[in-house]
């Protein structure tokens, strides 16, 4: 896997998740774990509490169903699979048999973005604009292999349910020390602060904006970096806090469509608190069905890669502040 | 908290008191759709008013004063459109008021709606409606049943239409992969779907044998005979067996009420009051028919 990234070790997001749910399952006896036929990293859990554990084979929509009736009966289940079937042929039984009732179920997976090389069977591209329009659904997609732990330690407490969005999670960039941030569900993490513009991005993608943003330093550019990790509910006072700091210049990165995902949500906080920006540009898919290739390939070939990510930074900083351009 | 012996033998009626108490059930049902402005889903309550009948007045161990028991046996409607059926039998065993859901089923706020919803009317055992859906979730239950070792049943009343839903199918290999021997379905087969019967567009049939391939113990009886329902509940395998157990019951949509029988136009309407009582009329008289 090509990755031009160079500060931070590697780590898998799997084995942090098949570590972190055989730990939570010792301190929740209600934990349960099901999977439709993915997750070799679920064997410590599966070793641990076999009865706690059930993969279903290829059901996608029965798994999440099961997971439902577990969690009206006072359990807390984990679905983990392939997010573009968990998101896709599964969205109805998210929808009324966990959100209706607003189920702690907990929705993880994998193949989030163009990653993975699957073909587009195989990419969750439309995943979060799906979840984040379900009602009662937390959605949250993790670039940093250690902050997933986090999060699913976090849900355990939550009523409701979420969903967890990861790359292909096998070979991750630690982006953050642990502890150096304050990771809370619902608050975007300034990953890099600067102060002539800022790009919002979360999943896989962090990586490269922090890259584009190392780039730039060395071009006498400042610019900050937000991990909207949380995209529902979203941090809006941070965005509006940005927007004030950073000149209103933004620039929005993510790993999903362009139009539906991260981008469209702060547009729509930015249209509903009346927030003045000097300027906005999105960098995510296009309405395409992506094709074959690795990820920083298809990301280039698709007009989301880093290079594009520095050429649209440098745009909306080129840009006169508001409002003497009017 | 009720000990088993006390619970299950309290007051369980006869076959013929069940039988007067599905006439009931019948009536009521009537009285709504004749009286509710909009459209009932009656066909499909008529069809499967004697299982609702023989599960809430006989088979399942429930208290209504003790909604949340955790002993208590789980009842899915997995058929929600025949929610209202389950709401009057329910109100029958005291779990409601019949006058609330009259007066107030399908206006705004009410926790009556067309499908039931656990949020609103914390005594069923899920939100359900969109069709396919229960018997996972029945599953799940049976489940956590199993994991805590508790000697409770998950039951699920399903129509034979939705089976058309592959997420039945998933279920059904689900249950039996995991020896789910204290879930029980049952089949409303009343053979029609809602634009057609079921032989004619979609064939369903062999249906049992559809069942015993994925493995499930499969009882067929008479859904109107009340002295077989009682009989299917009475002989269920015990809860920890290791198979699930289907009982496929054979019905007829709109049964009791002769113009409403195997017609596609009562798979949902409403009554005036001049068609109530003609319906009245025509219930009271299959009554004495099977007398």
């Amino acid at each position: 896997m090509p990755v031009t990234f160079t500060f931070g070790e590697m780590l898998s997001a799997r084995s942090v998740i098949g570590s972190t749910l055989a730990e939570l399952g010792e301190t929740h006896d209600n934990l349960w774990v099901l999977t439709p036929d993915i997750g070799a990293t679920l064997v410590e859990f599966r070793e641990k509490y076999p009865e706690r554990f059930l993969d279903v084979g290829l059901a996608e929509q029965a798994c999440v169903g099961i997971a439902a009736g577990l969690a009206y009966d006072g359990n807390i289940p984990v679905v983990s699979g392939m997010l573009p079937f968990l998101s896709m042929r599964a969205l109805e039984q998210v929808r009324s048999d966990v959100c209706y009732p607003n189920l702690p179920v907990k929705i993880i997976g994998t193949h989030g973005g163009l990653v993975g090389n699957g073909g587009s069977t195989h990419y969750a591209v439309e995943d979060l604009a799906l979840m984040c329009a379900l009602t009662n659904m937390t959605v949250t997609s993790i670039g940093d292999p250690l902050m997933v732990g986090e999060v699913l330690r976090q849900s355990m407490t939550m009523r409701g349910p979420i969903y967890i969005r990861l790359a292909v999670g096998k070979q991750d960039v630690v982006l953050y020390e642990p502890g150096e941030h304050d990771v809370r569900i619902g608050k975007g993490i300034v990953a890099r602060d600067g102060t002539d513009a800022t790009i919002f991005t979360h999943g896989t993608v962090v990586a490269q904006a922090l890259q584009a943003a190392e780039e730039l330093a060395a071009d006498g550019r400042s610019v900050r970096v937000v991990d909207v990790f949380t995209l529902k509910p979203i941090d809006e006072d941070l965005i509006a806090q940005c927007a004030d700091e950073t000149h209103g210049r933004f620039v929005v990165l993510e790993d999903h469509l362009a139009y539906g995902g991260l981008a469209t949500r702060i547009a729509d906080v930015v249209a509903d608190r009346g927030i003045h920006l000097t300027a906005f540009e999105r960098l995510g898919i296009p309405q395409v069905y992506a094709g074959f290739g690795d990820d920083e390939e298809l990301r280039d070939k698709h007009g989301y890669g880093l290079g594009a990510t520095i050429a649209a930074t440098r745009r909306v900083i080129a840009q006169p502040s508001w409002p003497s351009s009017h | 908290m009720r000990d088993d012996a006390a619970w299950l033998t309290g007051d369980r009626p006869s076959v013929t008191e069940l039988e007067d108490r599905a006439f009931e059930l019948r009536s009521k049902l009537l009285h709504l759709c004749g009286t509710y402005e909009g459209a009932v889903h009656i066909g499909g309550d008529l069809s499967a008013a004697d299982i609702f009948t023989a599960l809430f007045h006989y088979g399942l161990r429930v208290d209504p004063h003790d909604i949340s028991n955790p002993r208590r046996d789980r009842f899915l409607l997995s058929k929600g459109h025949a929610a209202v059926c389950m709401y009057i039998a329910m109100s029958m065993r005291g779990f409601f008021s019949y006058e609330g859901i009259v007066e107030t089923y399908g206006k705004l706020d009410s926790a009556y709606g067309m499908h039931p919803c656990k949020v609103q009317l914390p005594g069923v055992e899920a939100s359900t409606g969109s069709l396919g859906h229960g018997l996972p979730l029945a599953v799940g239950m049976a489940l956590s049943a199993r994991g805590r070792g508790e000697s409770h049943r998950v039951v699920c009343l399903l129509g034979d239409g939705e089976t058309g839903e592959g997420s039945v199918w998933e279920a059904a290999m689900a249950a039996r992969s995991n020896e789910l021997g204290n879930l029980v379905a049952f089949i409303d087969r009343n053979r029609q779907l809602m634009t057609s019967f079921t032989e004619e567009r979609v064939v369903f049939e062999p249906y049992p044998d559809k069942w015993r391939a994925f493995g499930w113990n499969v009882v067929e009886i008479d859904g109107h005979d009340m002295a077989a329902l009682v009989k299917a509940i009475d002989e269920l395998p015990p809860a920890d067996s290791d198979r699930p157990t289907v009982v496929v019951c054979e019905t007829v949509k709109g049964k009791g009420v002769d113009f409403m029988e195997h017609n596609l136009a009562w798979h949902a309407g409403s009554l005036g009051a001049a068609d109530l009582e003609r319906a009245m009329a025509a219930l009271e008289a299959s009554r004495e028919e099977t007398v």
